[in-house]
């Protein structure tokens, strides 16, 4: 055997796995998570009883009547809340973008004034986008009260944060030729955005909210988990009270309304190709958010909007709460979610790269096709959602944060594993199979390190993603920052709140330089291999 | 750039909407310490008697957490609440609020220490080590005063036990203990009385291992700036309700409730004094 190791490169790499193993090892007593647990009697016996109630969806007329009008408060929301969005972006796009700068277009020096507005604003965008969509509603609904308000609000900040950050980078990367020109013929700054960067740029423009309008229907919908209206409280209060007809009829109407969403987006980019269509577009653009307003607009009326106790509900929150108790808390709970995370994102490598074999067609059509189904099911139920599906499987606690990021991520990654197993080229694994080595070594030595480094980019980009994800799946009760936060909140412990908002910016942030820097290197070390 | 003035103005006609309201209705609410249906059953009858005395009508807003009717009651977005004594302690720190009656039984409420009858547990020192569940957080009787009393013992919950979660409601939190999920847990006595005479406890699964002090709970509470002629026939409604009257005998039993007593807010101050030795009032 040692004469002839059938793998040259065996040590290195069990040396790699076991790094990894030793890494995740402190990860299981962080998060509680026992995946024994799962197929634990009494615990299956909730499942059984929780998932055999599935069966028959609830279809009772009030109850219809009930989620028909949560769904179509969940895309009036989305839709107002990103209307809302695109009026708070196009300004700051507007003034921050570098396509307009003076020294940029005439080469004459910057304004030091000027220059320091915008890194203002820019940071702006940076807390705005950088506190995510469910804390803002949640932030909102105590502050404002329950219902449909709340998330507006929430979309249109945290979005408006994103929108403004895309769209300046967007006017930033059209060429900039007839921007000069135009300036060197004396145009202002509305004259050169209006006749030479819109009309470049409007189409990327477009189809970038169009994307995001199918992202703000995803999260209204789950927003409701903090009270914020929609078909995501009726889960709520569904998934609470065990009723499982219900929860599989809501599930089914979301899952159709993610999927009708999707074709609405492709169907408006196709229109976005001629004039006509572009026309259709922008009159949709207009009155679909009218029509949303209309919808919301009763109950805004009657729920009322104060301004003045918003306005002192977020001075309770200064100053933040230093103390050091709450701070050894916080390290638990970002330990906690950085465990949840890693744990989390590792099973799902394992659950897509055992998922995207059959999804990419090679044991099968029949398979390929059920293979899809369940990626399409995993990564079509947000990871929020599959929190609090996992909580009542696996108990309050981290636990159900790993089980619910494994499970959507799994989707996520499983179907761009599938992708790169089909775009690899079929040579090196075919030379293999001719030269007599089994189907197993074929893969592992003529496919896997085709796709072996693509597989780990998009698992890291997944990973940053899903420590984002798991700072907020505590709301929901899975463990974390999350569930301090939602702690704190529930008891208006708002200094605490404050420390606890500031410390999931901050992870987030360490989080976004490790992770460029470990992707420039990966990038480094296939750029020598090639 | 026309869509845009159109939703800008839209937006605008929204906001400047939004600031007039006023109506002729009660608009009434409940902290969720029981599940949503089970609340909306219980006060149908008294909602449908308070109409008839009030002579105006009665609307139940629904609310999916404790927190949001402390914030609901103190921005005037509901009239009237049925709160807990911590959440009355919390919305009278946010804001003025008037508690009115209690029921006869919230002068002496207790809570129940509960266990996984399967897992060897007697007494509260057996489950040292072990998971333990809390209600709602912000409850009175599943978890500010039991957490509270546990301290006074020396049990610090967080250290004490292995784990300590928050089932979010009573009824959950003996569904919890049913299930083997957690070995012990405690809830308000009032709903376990309930649970029991109704069968729902199967005494193979659950048992009962201790029972707190007593203490100050539930009332029913408004806000502070409501009509104070309406407040004063909101009371006498409440007060009237008589036992021996078949039909009001029906809401005092769904209430669970002998009959109702007038409160006042100096009764929760060993709440208030509770709370902040727990460290969940600062």
């Amino acid at each position: 055997m040692l004469n002839h190791p059938s793998d040259p490169a065996l040590l290195p790499r069990l040396l790699w796995s076991g790094l990894l193993l030793l890494l995740l090892a402190p990860t299981l007593p962080l998060t509680g998570f026992n995946p024994l647990a799962l197929f634990d009697g009494a615990t299956l016996k909730t499942l059984a009883g929780f998932v055999a109630g599935f069966l028959p969806p609830a279809s009772d007329a009030i109850f219809l009547g009930e989620v028909i009008r949560s769904t179509v408060t969940t895309l009036a929301v989305a839709t107002a809340g990103l209307a809302l969005a695109m009026l708070v972006g196009m300004p700051l796009a507007f003034a921050t973008t570098r396509a307009l700068d003076r020294h940029a277009l005439t080469g004459a020096s910057a304004s030091r004034w000027a220059e320091a507005g915008k890194s203002l604003l820019r940071g702006l965008m940076v807390l705005l986008r950088g506190v995510p969509e469910i804390v803002w509603a949640l932030l909102f609904v105590r502050a404002a009260g329950l219902g449909s308000l709340p998330a507006v609000l929430a979309l249109g900040l945290a979005y408006g944060g994103m929108l403004g950050k895309v769209y300046a980078e967007i006017l930033e990367s059209q060429p900039r030729g007839m921007a000069r020109a135009l300036r060197a013929a004396g145009a202002g700054r509305w004259q050169v955005c209006g006749y030479a960067l819109l009309p470049q740029a409007l189409p990327e423009l477009v189809s970038y909210t169009v994307y995001r309008w199918e992202c703000a229907i995803r999260a209204s919908a789950v927003m409701g988990f903090v009270g914020a209206g929609g078909i995501g409280q009726l889960l709520d209060t569904s998934i609470k009270m065990m009723n499982g007809g219900e929860v599989s009829t809501l599930l089914l109407v979301f899952l159709l309304m993610v999927l009708a969403t999707e074709g609405i987006s492709r169907l408006s980019r196709r229109l976005l190709e001629s004039r006509r269509g572009g026309a259709t577009l922008a009159a949709a653009g207009m009155l679909v958010p009218l029509a949303s307003l209309a919808w919301l607009l009763p109950a805004w009326r009657e729920a009322g909007f104060d301004s003045g106790s918003l306005l002192r509900f977020a001075g309770e929150f200064l100053p933040p709460d230093a103390s050091p108790a709450l701070l050894a808390d916080i390290g638990r709970g970002a330990l906690e979610t950085l465990a949840m995370a890693l744990l989390g994102t590792a099973l799902a490598f394992a659950g897509a790269a055992l998922l995207a074999l059959p999804a990419s067609g090679r044991v099968g059509r029949v398979l390929k096709g059920l293979a899809r189904l369940l990626l399409n099911l995993l990564r079509g139920i947000p990871d929020l959602l599959w929190a609090a599906l996992a909580v009542l499987a696996v108990g309050l606690g981290p636990a159900a944060g790993v089980l619910a990021l494994a499970l959507h991520t799994s989707g996520v990654l499983g179907r761009l594993f599938a992708e790169t197993l089909e775009n690899a080229p079929p040579a090196p694994e075919q030379a293999l199979r001719a030269l007599g080595a089994g189907r197993l070594r074929a893969f592992c030595y003529g496919l896997l390190p085709e796709v072996w480094a693509q597989w780990l980019a998009y698992a890291l980009y997944r990973g940053e993603n899903n420590i984002r994800a798991a700072a907020v799946l505590g709301i929901v009760g899975a463990g974390g920052l999350g569930q301090q936060l939602y702690l704190a909140l529930s008891l208006f412990q708002l200094p605490t709140a404050a420390s606890l908002i500031l410390a999931m910016l901050l992870l987030s942030w360490l989080l976004e330089q490790l992770s460029r820097l470990l992707r420039q290197r990966l990038e480094a070390a296939v750029g020598q291999m090639a | 750039m026309t869509a845009l003035k159109l939703t800008l103005a839209g937006a605008l006609l929204a906001v400047s909407a939004l600031v007039s309201a006023e109506e002729a209705v009660l608009k009434v609410s409940a902290i969720p310490d029981e599940a949503p249906t089970e609340l909306q059953r219980k006060f149908a009858p008294l909602g449908a008697y308070l109409e008839k005395e009030l002579g105006m009508k009665v609307q139940f807003v629904p609310v999916t957490d404790y927190a949001a009717v402390v914030t609901a009651l103190t921005s005037d977005k509901i009239d009237m609440a049925w709160l807990g004594g911590f959440t009355f302690v919390q919305a009278s720190q946010r804001g003025k609020v008037v508690p009115l009656v209690q029921r006869e039984e919230d002068s002496k409420f207790t809570s129940k220490y509960i266990a996984n009858a399967e897992a060897g547990i007697n007494s509260l020192k057996d489950l040292k080590g072990k998971n333990f569940a809390f209600g709602s957080a912000s409850s009175t009787s599943g978890h500010l005063m039991p957490r509270y009393f546990l301290q006074k013992q020396g049990i610090k919950p967080e250290s004490f036990f292995k784990n300590v979660a928050y089932s979010g409601a009573h009824d959950a939190t003996v569904a919890w203990v049913a299930s083997g999920k957690v070995e012990g847990g405690v809830l308000n006595a009032s709903v376990w009385d309930k649970l029991v005479e109704a069968g729902k406890i199967d005494p193979a699964k659950v048992k009962l291992i201790g029972t707190t002090p007593a203490y100050y709970d539930y009332n029913w509470t408004v806000r502070g700036n409501l009509d104070a002629k309406l407040q004063q026939k909101i009371t006498k409604a409440f007060l009237k309700l008589d036992p021996k009257n078949p039909e009001q005998q029906a809401i005092l039993e769904l209430q669970r409730a002998s009959k109702f007593i007038p409160t006042k807010a100096a009764n929760y101050k060993g709440i208030e004094a509770a709370a902040k030795e727990a460290g969940l009032l600062k």
